[in-house]
């Protein structure tokens, strides 16, 4: 297969390195302060004054285009793999297509604000303030979504009840069929479109589709020409220049061909991944199910003599580059998703499509692999199910007793009837895979716009109380079924605000190279963002269920059945933020003396199920405007604290614009105290079917509780009890409370320290103090 | 109706036996143990009221059959699971041993294992009411001379040795003699030969050591009570080994808590 071959028959390329290579190519990624880089965003719009006039799914496309053929691009010393999105490493990409406006409020203070900073030189900016901005102003997808913004969706943004998504970048969440582009190449993909485009000589996507697989083509060609040059000024004969002169042909090779070894099928599956990025600047355009499609690939180079050593060194040097993307948010953006998550989401085991649990050699070198290199992206899950190996499992949770978050673990006990339930096939159903932090997709067949929009069910509480205060004899009956009503006004306008920006999307940015690997918009012809995918579904996330369970069944005893005091007294109480010492007694009763969601009280968690079964069935009496289902989802991320802001005092306890139970699912902070499996047990009584679009429980072990053989065993039987419960998802923060603690005390020492903060992991030292806080703060659970 | 005064009912017990367990504290002990991490327990089954943080806080609470119950099956998936079940702790739940026999039976009915700590204090009727439903006995083996027995902790060896025999003649029932090594009581070698030579004398191939630990102190302080042992030290474990190996030597397999 190449030139130069070893003594004991493989070739020399696949000669590996000591280990430390790995470590060296790790400190380099962080090495320098990150920047943000406009390039991407000067080739688009050069190009976008060109093409004038044209439809905007071929300006897009040559845009795309354009930033392929004229984008930097760099090999970093010991490299396997090409493929930088900039070249200077974790830079972070501007799309002012989308929306220019935000940076421009944030342009002095984005290399200092709170979370995640980015250097801005000052000849970006002067550029940025004198050519892009005017440029775009007035005419990008921001000001199109916001022209379509009706009263009632503004009036319910001003309400704090529903936030809308993915106005100021693609919209990611998506998995493109790699096991397709994997068993054909990118030649098959133009060859097809050639044919369409001769059948369908009318139709603008598959010509743009076509123009976006030409430029990758002499993307992979830019790498080979880099490579051979690289090779050449190699000025004695090396093991580097062996390396170099491999990736060269390979590059030459995949710019059609399908891949044949592991090796290849990484290369394409980077590359792909980053042309993609490129097109749409998006969050998690995510992985999928990489240890199923990749293990042909491994295989055969397994059959072929390669060795252990060196698929270790291509996926770890994989593993790190999923590491150099890093996004580019807003500082609101940042604080709901703190640390950089770039949804380079993996999901790993589970059912395949005979039912079968679907483990192989490659799954357990992905959790070793990741155990040796221990950043947060990939965002390594498991997927469980009732016939889980027990040697998985236990591995799985030695993993997760490393104390990184990772991996994190998905039911298919629920998340395969839950897409069922939505008119998923039975066999797409099983190989669903997981996007962004906690969002479940079917890979490479859906358009879900599953970050759409948040829905702040705790807000339209307080605003229901808020309503009833003066209204004379009210009732729980009442109280209730007001919540209920004001939750359906809100669910039409949510639906509406999500088709809004759902068509801002089409408009703008159509993705025609993302789509041509996402069925069936080869065979419809159709962008996935004009409907082409075959499951077409908008994610709405239900926020503060745990808090809204809590406040429910406080006002219900306090007021109701114990008669302490009248509805209207408690919400004047609440109104005044519980001031005075009167008002903090309350609040003292109000936290101690009545149960709490988290301590497996059936009543209580039992009643906030049924709010969230009524929510997530309004969602499903609309369509989105691709035809496709609004599904309900239960997850906060890391957006407790802001979304928290948006509410006032509660009768859980919560003060004014006190944080809400984070991740989702969890108990609100403190407020659990029998140990996980009452946890578990509170979580499971709402019916995690039902949150399609996913959901969020952040359990924190302290490390004692999982020692030895002993600990992991009965780690295990817990997470098979996890499994048996259908709970959709749980993720673990192994730290302990002291070693935090130091962390924050001498970022200096713990600058690898990486810790769950939601549906992703992160550096601890690149989150803020109250996030910082908010993690040391979550209940410990140990005995 | 059967009625069992409960002073605490801990879930997700990882470190005490297999699986994953709920513990049912039981009220009431005969003995008064001065190393005792649960001093709330001592005495006549009744509430005991203490101060925490100036809050008086009442300790106990009459639980009828059916309520301690559910609270048991709350974790029914997770003993299934991992094998774990409940154990009946306390205090001494011997003194309560018709509420325990009858817990004990109900929970068993279910299919969930069954396990008691006990010192065996009392006389032999009590032990022999809830054999028949127990799976596994932890038998704590303390001061086995008598008259230091009673002298220091309250404790009858006579009722001690009846109870442990009788636990190891019950067919169904697996038998766990552990000692808790307290610095200056249990822990000196006399008490560990005779504890040996008893051992030898049942036929006894294995034991559990429980190191002395510091966790009860606190309770000493919100009962308002003197701790005796505030100023022990802990074992080092060197200290601990030498036990251990102590044991072995005389072909006893000896498992140390805590320890890795
Ligand atoms: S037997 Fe147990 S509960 Fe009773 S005093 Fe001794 S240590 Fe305490």
């Amino acid at each position: 297969m190449t030139t130069s071959t070893t003594t004991n028959d493989r070739p020399a390329f696949e000669t590996t390195r000591t280990n430390t290579h790995l470590e060296t190519m790790k400190a380099n990624l962080f090495r320098q302060k990150r920047q943000i880089s406009l390039e991407r965003a000067k080739l688009y719009t050069q190009s976008y004054q060109q093409t004038i006039g044209e439809p905007t799914i071929i300006r897009r496309a040559k845009a795309t285009a354009a930033i392929l053929d004229h984008v930097a691009i760099s090999i970093r010393p010991d490299e396997r793999l090409v493929g930088n999105r900039t070249i200077r490493p974790r830079s972070g990409i501007l799309s002012p297509e989308m929306d220019p406006y935000w940076i421009m409020s944030e342009i002095d203070t984005i290399d200092h604000r709170p979370q995640d900073q980015f250097e801005f030189t000052p000849e970006d900016k002067i550029y940025y303030q004198e050519v892009l901005l005017p440029y775009w102003s007035g005419h990008s997808m921001k000001d199109f979504i916001n022209a379509q913004i009706t009263p009632d969706v503004q009036q319910a943004q001003k309400d704090l009840v529903i936030k809308l998504n993915q106005t100021d970048k693609g919209q990611g969440h998506i998995i493109m069929d790699f096991e397709q582009i994997l068993q054909h190449g990118l030649g098959y993909f133009k060859q097809q479109l050639t044919e369409k485009i001769a059948q369908q000589p009318m139709n603008d996507f598959f010509k743009a589709a076509k123009i976006v697989f030409e430029a990758v083509t002499r993307h992979f060609d830019r790498y080979a020409d880099l490579a051979a040059r690289l090779a050449q000024a190699e000025t004695t004969p090396s093991y580097r220049q062996i390396e170099l002169t491999e990736m060269a042909a390979m590059c030459r090779r995949l710019r059609t061909a399908k891949p044949t070894t592991f090796y290849e099928a990484l290369q394409l599956l980077w590359l792909v991944s980053i042309a993609a990025q490129y097109e749409s600047n998006a969050s998690s355009l995510s992985l999928g199910r990489m240890d199923q499609y990749l293990y042909p690939f491994y295989q055969t180079s397994k059959a072929q003599g390669t060795s252990d050593e060196f698929i270790r060194e291509i996926l770890g040097d994989f593993y790190l580059k999923t590491n150099d993307v890093v996004l580019l948010r807003s500082a609101e953006s940042a604080k709901c998703f703190a640390g950089f998550p770039t949804g380079y989401t993996v999901a790993l085991g589970g059912y395949d499509k005979y039912g079968q649990y679907a483990v192989n050699p490659l799954s357990y070198e992905m959790l070793d692999l990741y155990e040796a290199i221990q950043l947060p992206q990939p965002n390594l899950s498991v997927r469980i199910n009732a016939q889980i190996p027990r040697r998985f499992l236990n591995k799985t949770c030695e993993t997760i007793r490393l104390g990184t978050g990772i991996p994190m673990l998905f039911n298919d006990e629920v998340c395969v009837p839950g897409f069922l339930s939505k008119g998923v096939t039975l066999d797409d159903a099983r190989d669903y895979a997981v996007v962004g932090c906690v969002e479940t997709t079917i890979p490479g067949k859906t358009y879900g716009l599953h970050d759409i929009a948040l829905f702040n069910l705790l807000r339209i509480f307080e605003l229901t109380l808020a309503a009833l205060k003066d209204v004379p004899e009210v009732t729980y009956d009442l109280l209730r079924q007001t919540l209920l009503a004001n939750i359906d006004h809100y669910v039409a306008i949510v639906t509406k605000g999500s088709d809004i920006v759902d068509l801002g999307h089409r408009t703008f940015a159509p993705t025609p190279f993302l789509s041509t690997l996402i069925s069936d918009c080869l065979a419809n012809g159709q962008d996935v963002t004009a409907g082409g995918a075959r499951y077409n579904f908008s994610g709405i996330q239900g926020i503060g269920e745990p808090n809204l369970a809590d406040a429910l069944y406080a006002v219900n005893q306090l007021v109701f059945v114990n008669h302490e005091m009248t509805f209207k007294a408690l919400v004047q109480q609440l109104d005044h933020n519980f001031a005075g010492s009167d008002g903090e007694a309350l609040r003292q009763h109000l936290i101690h003396d009545f149960d709490k969601y988290g301590n497996d009280n059936a009543e209580l968690d039992l009643e906030c199920a049924k709010i969230f079964r009524h929510f997530a069935l309004e969602l499903d009496k609309y369509k989105n405007i691709r035809g496709g289902a609004f599904n309900a989802g239960a997850y906060t991320v890391s957006a407790h604290i802001p979304l928290g802001h948006d509410v006032g005092a509660t009768p859980d306890g919560r003060k004014a614009h006190d944080q809400l139970a984070d991740g989702g699912l969890s108990p609100m902070v403190g407020r659990d105290h029998l140990g996980p499996t009452a946890v578990l047990k509170s979580v499971s009584k709402i019916d995690n079917t039902l949150a399609v679009n996913g959901s969020l429980l952040n359990l924190k072990f302290s490390p004692d509780t999982l020692k030895g053989d002993a600990g992991i065993r009965k780690f295990a039987d817990f997470l098979l009890a996890f499994t048996q419960l259908k709970i959709r998802h749980v993720q673990f923060n192994i730290q302990s409370k002291a070693t935090l603690l130091d962390a924050q005390k001498h970022p200096e020492n713990y600058a690898g320290l990486v810790v769950r903060v939601a549906g992703y992991s992160a550096f601890f030292v690149d989150l803020n103090k109250q996030i910082q806080d908010d993690i040391i703060a979550r209940a410990e659970h140990r005995l | 109706m059967e009625r069992g005064l409960i002073f605490n009912i801990q879930r997700y017990a990882v470190h005490d036996g297999s699986g994953i367990r709920t513990v049912v504290f039981l009220q009431g002990c005969p003995l008064h143990c001065l190393w005792c991490s649960n001093p709330e327990s001592q005495g006549a089954v009744k509430p005991v009221t203490w101060y925490k943080n100036g809050q008086a806080k009442t300790v106990g609470q009459w639980y009828t059959l059916d309520a301690v119950l559910a609270e048991i099956e709350k974790d029914e998936i997770f003993y299934q699971t991992s094998g774990g079940g409940i154990t009946l702790s306390g205090g001494e739940c011997l003194v309560q041993a018709d509420f325990s026999a009858a817990l004990l039976r109900a929970v068993k009915s279910l299919g969930i294992p069954t396990a008691i700590e006990t010192t065996g204090a009392l006389p032999i009727t009590a032990i022999n009411k809830v054999l028949p439903y127990t799976d596994e006995v932890l038998f704590d083996l303390k001061i086995m001379a008598q008259p230091l027995a009673k002298q220091v902790i309250g404790d009858n060896v006579a009722f001690v040795k009846a109870s442990f025999e009788a636990a190891l003649q019950a067919s169904e029932t697996t038998v766990i003699p552990r000692i808790p090594l307290i610095p200056g009581y249990t822990a000196q070698m006399d008490n560990l030969h005779q504890i040996i030579d008893y051992l030898h004398q049942c036929g006894v191939k294995k034991v559990h050591l429980l190191p002395f630990h510091q966790y009860g102190s606190q309770k000493y302080h919100d009962l308002n009570r003197a701790y005796a042992l505030e100023k022990t030290p802990l074992l080092t474990s060197e200290a601990i080994t030498q036990i251990h190996d102590l044991f072995t030597a005389e072909n006893i397999d000896a498992v140390v808590y805590g320890l890795d």
